[in-house]
């Protein structure tokens, strides 16, 4: 992760989805003096999210970095801020070396699917670094990219999740990224070994 | 970050239209076994396969469950067993053979290839050998294959090997008539024979390659056949122009799959890894079928006139996805018709629409040959061999493999359906028409000449 200024924040937003809102964010943000180090949104059954690392030159109170973007909305439908402080790389809860896995599940939506793989993923201190879900036809389509830790049977962790699946009438598959990488994109490999989501964390700076 | 409709269309191609690893084939160098006495030559055989192999099936299944995709078929393909059979005779020949058998079952590979003679240009004494030990070594082995090479692009063909060889079949057929002539199933007389085909019954490990190699065979008809379906099914207004891309992307997500389990296994046995075939390879599962491509091309009656541009179509996109989606493209790499093994393409031989001649005609565009053809049984070994030397010159002269896999059934005739199960599957009898009339043609024998490499029209 790169950072232009020495002092970071991860600022999260949610609103009903319209034209305007990235504007009215950065806009805010530049109003402060900062830069915007990474960025990701997505916009799901209307609704839109936005996560970003922005780093001042300067340090800033959180409430206030907040109640400057609220303020840029000029849309009058307002959305919700949350600012906080970025912690630094070594207070983040270390990671064993991981793998990185697809997991899909398909089968007939009922309340406490998400909850059932999820809890079990947990258990095993297995990551969730982008999850998706959403009906298709008939059927429940759970995606989530993760984490493995090594020391982990791949094989075990199949027949656990399989059988989970039977259970709830869904059809689990646990796969290593890189089919998905090698049928998909020009590149055979995905992730190097070793690289997980927290790896990115590591603090570099861009000297003007 | 992967993409969810990334993942989704890979997960259909895996799951729903049942992708897998046809054959992951480890080639092996035997050459040091050799010995003066047999009984040696087959304890070092033995030993050098245990060392090597052992491992094979328990890495393919660990690699194939990380990824999601079965390897259906694990394989073992040795140096030309003429090579470590000088010196010795047809009793010595069987013993190796009934090794090979042993140690296969023993590590659990499902076949072992190189019981193969090299005879284009000429027949050694351990050639003939080979040869002659095969109506014993068929019918007395189940996982043992074999191959005979008697033509290549630089030496002509030999016609005198082509003669031996439709002798040599129909013995085959005999000794296992219990089985309608099931040991020509293992056995494959080509031309240009490749060094690192993965697949049965042709697969052996050939000269210039390295000690050890893995080489991967990947399916992928029932893939081609849907996505074309899909894409049909999206769009009224294609032409064969899109056909023929949408085969190309297909073939290279298909040989992506091969690449990567290739690697990780060739990794981790410690071996080389060796080329990727990106032979479309059907089996008597019904949706894993060539035929059925074709007819999703539109030929209604595979046979029908348009076929053979429509396989020579289908190839030429196969490998222009394939070779795009690998470095290491080699083996056979094309389309495979298999008649017995392909359903489609058993049903229209039963239907009278796909024949002979014009399987032969496909061949000169796909590959690899006239491969499980099931033949009367009282076909004339002459004519046996013409149709082999027929198939011999349209590799030859096309720079090409191209490979003959006949199976004349015992008692049996024309339009008679013949049961072999499993991945072998079943079909008719094929009609062979003017049998015995090309004796006169045969009996000349000698090597038909090498051909022009120019002047090609």
């Amino acid at each position: 992760m790169v950072f232009r200024y020495p002092h970071s924040y991860v600022i999260n937003v949610v609103a009903d989805d319209r034209p305007g809102i990235v504007a009215a964010v950065s806009n805010a943000i530049e109003q402060l003096g900062g830069n915007i180090d990474a960025c990701s949104q997505t916009v799901l059954a209307g609704y839109f999210t936005l996560i970003m690392i922005v780093s001042f030159p300067e340090k800033l109170d959180a409430a206030l970095i907040a109640g400057r973007i609220e303020r840029a909305d000029t849309s009058g439908r307002g959305y919700d801020v949350v600012v906080r402080p970025t912690i630094p790389p070594d207070q983040f809860v270390p990671r064993p070396e991981c793998d990185r896995f697809v997991i899909t599940a398909f089968g007939k939506d009922q309340p406490g699917i998400v909850r059932r793989f999820s809890e079990y993923l947990a258990g095993k201190d297995i990551n969730i670094v982008d999850l998706y879900g959403d009906h298709s036809g008939d059927e429940f389509v759970l995606i989530g990219q993760l984490e493995i830790p090594k020391y982990w049977d791949i094989r075990m962790l199949q027949a656990d999740l399989e059988q989970m699946g039977q259970e709830l009438g869904f059809t689990v598959k646990l796969q290593h990224e890189n089919i998905f990488v090698a049928t998909n994109q020009l590149r055979l490999y995905g992730t190097p070994p070793g690289q997980t989501s927290h790896a990115s964390h590591r603090r570099d700076f861009i000297h003007d | 970050m992967l993409r969810t409709d990334e993942i989704l269309s890979t997960i259909e191609m895996l799951h729903a239209e049942h992708l897998d690893v046809r054959a992951v084939t480890l080639a092996l160098n035997v050459e040091d076994c050799a010995a003066p006495s047999v009984d040696l030559l087959c304890r070092k055989l033995r030993n050098k396969i245990l060392s090597r192999a052992s491992r094979l099936v328990e890495v393919c299944d660990r690699v194939g469950a990380k990824y999601g995709i079965p390897v259906i078929n694990k394989r073992l393909a040795i140096s030309p067993v003429a090579t470590i059979l000088a010196g010795h005779g047809q009793t010595a020949a069987l013993q190796v053979a009934k090794t090979l058998d042993s140690v296969a079952t023993e590590i659990g590979v499902d076949f072992v290839g190189g019981f193969t003679a090299l005879v284009h240009k000429g027949i050694t004494p351990s050639d003939a050998v080979v040869i002659r030990s095969l109506p014993e070594v068929l019918s007395q082995t189940e996982r043992v294959c074999a191959s005979v090479n008697v033509a290549s692009r630089h030496a002509g063909i030999n016609m005198d090997a082509v003669h031996e060889m439709g002798h040599i079949i129909l013995k085959i057929a005999q000794a296992t008539a219990d089985r309608h002539g099931f040991g020509c199933a293992k056995l494959v007389v080509f031309a240009n024979i490749p060094e690192d085909n993965p697949f049965m019954a042709g697969a052996y490990m050939g000269p210039g390659e390295p000690e050890a190699a893995v080489n991967i065979g990947v399916s992928g008809p029932g893939v081609v056949c849907s996505a074309l379906k899909r894409r049909i099914a999206m769009d009224k207004n294609l032409t064969l122009g899109d056909l023929a891309e949408e085969i190309k992307i297909t073939s290279f997500r298909v040989t992506r799959v091969g690449e990567l389990i290739g690697r990780e296994v060739a990794a981790e046995l410690g071996v080389a890894f060796g080329i990727v075939d990106l032979s479309l390879a059907p089996t008597p599962t019904v949706g894993d079928s060539v035929g059925e491509i074709l007819k999703t091309l539109g030929i209604a009656k595979i046979g029908a006139p348009g076929s053979t541009a429509a396989i020579a179509m289908l190839t030429d996109a196969v490998k222009k996805g394939g070779l795009f989606a690998s470095s290491s493209v080699g083996g056979l790499s094309g389309a495979f018709i298999p008649v017995c093994e392909d359903a489609a393409l058993a049903e229209a031989a039963g239907a009278g629409h796909l024949v002979i001649e014009k399987l032969e005609a496909m061949t000169a565009v796909c590959s690899v040959g006239l491969d499980m053809i099931l033949l009367p049984g009282d076909t004339p070994p002459e004519t046996i061999a013409a149709l082999i030397a027929d198939e011999m010159a349209i590799g030859v002269i096309n720079d090409k493999t191209t490979a003959a896999r006949l199976i004349p059934v015992p008692g049996a005739k024309a339009g008679d359906w013949v049961h072999f199960g499993g991945l072998f599957g079943s079909a008719p009898v094929m009609d062979v028409r003017n049998a015995g009339a090309s004796a006169q043609f045969v009996h000349f024998g000698g090597r038909i000449p090498a051909p022009l490499q120019s002047l090609k029209n």
